[in-house]
């Protein structure tokens, strides 16, 4: 199947769809009949009309592979509206952070991912807990923090 | 009433006033909240890079409050959620299951599902209970509050149960109410402050937040209160940038939950450092003298 | 060595459904080495003329005395089978069918060698019990000449006439103090848009006009007992404290009755009296009083409406009445319940005053309605200058019911047309995810509010929030441009599904029957016997089956009346052969298997001695499990036989 439009003709990839429907978070995709409450529950969609989680599923469901190039997909703000309110169990969020999980594993990885990745291997937290922190810590009289934890870099660098 | 203090990445280093104050207010209601220097970070800000690996440092998290014996209670609403998500993809995704039991064998633990996870606003709530609440307060406070729920202490209904509901939250408004302070409605009650995305595409993130405190604003209330550090970054720190960002004027006061019921049970304004507070609580104060 | 009757073994194919699974070959050969057995076949498909035949030669030829057929499940052919024995001469209880289709080859379809060895071990189990079958003979019971109908909307007055101009004596009952039910609500039907209370009025005379009709409306259905031919059935007769016999519905008590009530069949748009009548039409054509709102029933003080009826209808001291009657079948019409529209609460129903249901609608443009059929915003009494429709409010929601039903998208376009017929200048908006309209004349509607300038946008609201005046906003996608929308009207109608009615639950255990996993009453088979049920001699008409319009209740009734009449017209029926006996010198008179007998069939004898009335006895077995003493068997399940069964299932082969 193609996609015949005024600037792309890009091939359709029903195995997109399959690699959706089996990676966590994007099992109901298939229920989705397009009703648009998911878009129309979405405080994002209100202000860049670009992201249009409806659309997105939809792209998905046809086998759009080219929507894991969108840099709107990084938009969503995991707010749930869209999840609570679909008729149909779709779990819109899970299955558009599954597409972001897709797009991370052809290489596609938001900037701000990557910084977070480094510092959260490193310590295991994402703010760092210094010097100046715990002196603040210690005039309010809580506990000081002196632990780091690699838990994570052993969890995310396991094959 | 004893849990594991899961206390998360951000309120420990930017929100000093929420940890105090709710150390301060468990103390006075009998809610024993326990360290845990073991804890990472939930894993929540890893989701978009892979869920299956975000929610397995969640069930860590969780195997490490199960080895001391401990239910988990949070302070952040994405931890609550993540956490909570976790455990429900534990028990019910067998597959998931076999992934995370898989990574915990090589940090050496198990889990067996057995832990709660409930958000500190819950355990006032549930465990402790409003009656309760109701008998320690020493000085109803005479405010107008805008209360924000935030979006993951109530999302996805599912998995909580359904113990409060999205549509029409009752939980958090009840809570205010206890202190004496009335809860004023506003129209964007439900919208979410938008810190999700505050590293990807600020200007959406601070619209988000802009368009909620236009609505407090009309309301005439005289502070914002909430239950979750991230959402307390876009509507208290931010709030000078969304001022000049978009030539408007707030100056609203923006309080945790845990800093206005400790006003009410009579704890010392020290105890609860507004001082942290980025927008000025002082003449909020000084008119509850 | 005991001599086995000689015994017939025939493994079906099934097409592909066994044999596909099964090694239908392998089990036929397996069955010729049990020693009960001359003769084994596999055949295709047995339950064809060319596989009875085949049989009843066989049965001939080899003097066969037992028969066993390994296929499908005994519910579907099982009788098919018995025909064929009787037909040679063998009676029909000397015959066994085994399940190797529903409980082996489709629940095994991975494992078809281990299915394969599951037959074996089934047949060889059936053959040894076979062996102890003995012959049963089928008694016969008379039929009642009478039907009972529960429910008195389009569905139930449909059956009930039908049944009655055929001579059946009929009871119509009836929860509300009129009969109508929701029809008697409506302004116009669809697609003809005739005025709903005109065709359906005289409908509601005929019924109590019909010598053979007994209408007992204000009633509820108490206790069911008994089975097809003699159902036993209690009602309650709610007390009115009106005379009918003397009532001429004058109103002249209503007028000066000083209790106000919120009336419901205005869904609370408008106040009715503590006396009132439901609608002007109502049949019986009979006031009653309120008893929860009336002062003298409360608190002893008042009784205007008594001093001022001429005719001295007003009865105060009027008890419940209990009324026992039998009847040989009976039809459930008992229609349905709108959704609670408040569920959705990001809908605002019954929160914001100017979102309402589609049946509050239907109230509001009546002629005979609260507003006189002008359409008006609760919230001020105006007229709305736009008004928007939501579609699918809780259907094909799996947070609510997940079912389409059916009647919405084109009780929706008749509501726009009727706005656009008697407001033309106001915007009408159709808020849908799929619009429906398949049936006659159906599509030529659809196109109608299209030309009509009524505007059907593709895209499901998220919520509805209130605005200035109760005005409400809408924000949703236009999908079909991709276009945001957003939209404040003066009045939202949501179009709530239909839900099954709340008392069925109830219903349905009274009546032993079941329901399907949607909540509505189950047919005996979707698409070959619609209008029956599981329970013998239990009919259903309309909406309690499945949401459905006006056409299909009156059909779906009329196919349930000719069910009832194909079982009335009959002298005798045949009863339960099955049926349980009681061995006297083992009874202890406990009473046990009394309380568990969901037909009343058992009772105690002059002795004290449990007696089975076989003729009431269907056979279901439960004072059987019950008996403490081992006193009652079952015939065709005795327990020697049932462990023949078992034995030979655990012999691990050998026989």
């Amino acid at each position: 199947m193609k996609a015949i439009s005024s600037n792309k003709k890009t091939e359709l990839d029903t195995t997109f769809r399959s690699r959706v429907i089996e990676h966590l978070g994007g099992e109901n995709l298939g229920a989705c009949f397009q009703c648009g409450t998911c878009s129309a529950s979405c405080p994002i969609q209100l202000i860049d009309e670009r992201y249009n989680p409806r659309k997105i599923i939809r792209r998905a469901l046809l086998g759009s592979k080219d929507v894991l190039s969108e840099d709107f997909i990084w938009l969503c703000v995991n707010c749930y509206s869209c999840y609570e309110r679909c008729p149909q169990d779709v779990r819109v969020t899970e299955v558009i952070n599954a597409i972001k999980n897709l797009a991370v594993e052809d290489g596609i990885v938001h900037p701000s991912l990557v910084k977070l990745i480094e510092v959260l291997k490193e310590r295991g937290t994402t703010y760092e807990v210094g010097k100046l922190e715990n002196q603040k810590r210690e005039r309010l009289g809580l506990p000081i923090i002196d632990k780091k934890s690699d838990d994570i870099k052993k969890i995310l660098d396991k094959k | 009433m004893r849990y594991a203090f899961f206390i998360g990445c951000t309120t420990p280093v930017r929100a000093l006033n929420y940890e105090l104050s709710t150390r301060k207010v468990a103390e006075k209601l009998g809610v024993e909240l326990v360290d845990v220097p073991e804890f990472s970070c939930c894993g929540f800000p890893l989701k978009a890079l892979s869920d299956e690996r975000a929610l397995a440092i969640a069930v860590n998290n969780l195997a490490i409050a199960e080895e001391k014996g401990l239910d988990v209670c949070t302070v952040c609403s994405a931890c609550a959620s993540f956490l909570t998500e976790a455990n429900r993809q534990f028990k019910e995704n067998k597959a998931f299951r076999k992934i995370a039991e898989n990574i915990l064998k090589e940090l050496g633990r198990t889990y067996s599902g057995k832990v709660v996870v409930k958000h500190f606003a819950r355990v006032l709530y549930e465990d402790v209970g409003i009656e309760k609440i109701r008998k320690n307060i020493k000085k109803p406070l005479a405010l107008n509050v805008a209360v924000h729920y935030g979006c993951h202490y109530l999302k996805p209904s599912r998995i909580y149960k359904k113990f409060d509901d999205p549509e029409a939250p009752k939980t958090l408004d009840e809570l205010v109410a206890v202190t004496g302070a009335k809860s004023v409605d506003y129209g964007k009650k439900k919208q979410c402050c938008g810190g999700g995305i505050l590293g990807i595409n600020e200007q959406i993130a601070l619209t988000l937040s802009k368009e909620k405190l236009d609505d407090v604003k009309n309301s005439k209330a005289d502070a914002m209160v909430l239950i979750c550090p991230f959402c307390s970054i876009m509507y208290d720190v931010n709030q000078r940038k969304i001022e000049s960002n978009f030539e408007t004027e707030y100056r609203i006061p923006v309080l945790y939950y845990p800093q206005l019921l400790g006003l009410a049970l009579g704890l010392k304004k020290e105890e609860l450092s507004f001082d942290i507070n980025r927008v000025k609580v002082d003449s909020l104060l000084e008119r509850l003298k | 060595m005991k001599k086995h009757p000689r015994t017939g073994v025939y493994i079906c194919e099934c097409g592909h459904n066994i044999g596909g699974v099964v090694d239908v070959k392998k089990v036929t050969e397996y069955a010729k080495t049990l020693p009960p057995v001359v003769v084994a076949r596999y055949n295709k498909y047995t339950c064809s003329e060319l596989g009875q035949s085949s049989i009843a030669k066989d049965i001939r030829d080899h003097k066969l005395e037992r028969v066993v057929v390994a296929s499908c499940s005994p519910s579907l052919h099982e009788h098919i089978f018995q025909k064929v024995l009787e037909g040679s001469g063998l009676n029909p209880y000397l015959f066994e069918m085994v399940n190797i289709r529903e409980q082996c080859s489709w629940v095994h379809h991975n494992e078809p060698e281990k299915a394969t060895e599951k037959a074996k071990d089934l047949v060889r189990a059936a053959v040894m019990r076979a062996t102890l079958l003995e012959p049963l003979e089928k008694p016969t019971k008379s039929v009642e000449k009478s039907a009972l109908v529960i429910g008195g909307g389009i569905g139930g007055i449909s059956a009930a006439l039908y049944l009655a101009n055929n001579g059946v004596k009929t009871y119509l009952v009836e929860k509300e103090p009129s009969i109508g039910g929701h029809m008697a609500m409506l302004d116009k039907t669809f697609p003809t848009l005739d005025c709903s209370l005109c065709i359906l009025s005289p409908r509601m005379v005929e019924v109590r006009q019909n010598p053979n009709i007994e209408l007992l409306a204000n009633s509820d259905v108490v206790e069911i007992s008994g089975s097809v031919g003699d159902f036993r059935v209690k009602i309650k007769k709610r007390p009115r404290f009106v005379d009918p016999d003397k009532c001429v519905a004058c109103g002249a008590c209503s007028a000066k009755c000083p209790t106000k009530v919120k009336d419901d069949f205005n869904f609370g748009f408008s106040e009715r009296k503590a006396i009132y009548i439901p609608f002007p039409q109502a049949v019986p054509n009979c006031y009653l009083i309120d008893k929860n709102n009336c002062l003298y029933l409360n608190k002893g003080v008042c009784r205007i409406c008594e001093k001022t009826c001429e005719r001295k209808a007003i009865d105060f001291n009027q008890k419940e009445e209990v009324i026992e009657l039998k009847a040989g079948a009976i039809v459930v019409a008992t229609g349905f319940d709108l959704f609670d529209a408040s569920e959705k609460k990001q809908y605002g129903y019954k929160c914001y005053p100017n979102v309402i249901s589609n049946l509050d609608f239907e109230r509001l443009i009546n002629a005979s309605g609260p507003t006189d059929g002008k359409l008006k915003r609760p919230s001020d009494g105006k007229s709305p200058q736009s008004v928007a429709f939501i579609q699918c409010v809780g259907s094909r929601d799996k947070n609510t019911a997940s079912y389409c039903s059916r009647v919405c998208c084109m009780i929706t376009v008749k509501q726009a047309l009727l706005i656009k017929e008697k407001y033309p200048e106001t915007e009408v908006f159709v808020y849908y995810t799929d619009m429906r309209t398949p049936g006659k004349n159906f599509e030529e509607f659809y196109e109608k509010a299209r030309s009509k300038g009524v505007v059907f946008i593709r895209g499901k609201p998220g919520e509805i929030t209130e605005s200035a005046e109760s005005r409400l906003r809408i924000l949703a996608e236009d999908i079909d441009s991709g276009i945001l929308l957003d939209n404040e009207i003066d009045l939202v109608v949501l179009a709530a599904g239909l839900r099954p009615p709340k008392e069925l639950r109830d219903l349905a255990q009274k009546l032993h029957a079941s329901l399907s996993p949607d909540g509505f009453l189950a047919e005996a088979h979707p698409k070959l016997h619609p209008t029956e049920t599981n329970i013998d001699g239990v009919f259903l008409a309309g909406c309690v089956q499945f949401p459905k319009d006006i056409p299909d209740t009156v059909a779906t009734a009329g196919n349930a009346a000719a069910g009832v009449l194909n079982l009335l017209n009959k002298d005798r029926i045949e009863a339960e052969s099955i049926t349980a006996w009681v061995d006297i010198k083992k009874c202890s008179g406990c009473g046990s298997c009394i309380l568990v007998c969901p037909y009343d069939a058992i009772s105690l004898d002059e002795d004290g001695k449990a007696v089975v009335d076989e003729i009431v006895c269907k056979g279901c077995g439960s004072c059987v499990a019950t008996c403490l003493s081992g006193a009652i068997q079952q015939r065709h399940y005795t327990d020697k036989q049932l462990i023949s069964q078992l034995k030979a299932l655990l012999k691990d082969g050998k026989v």
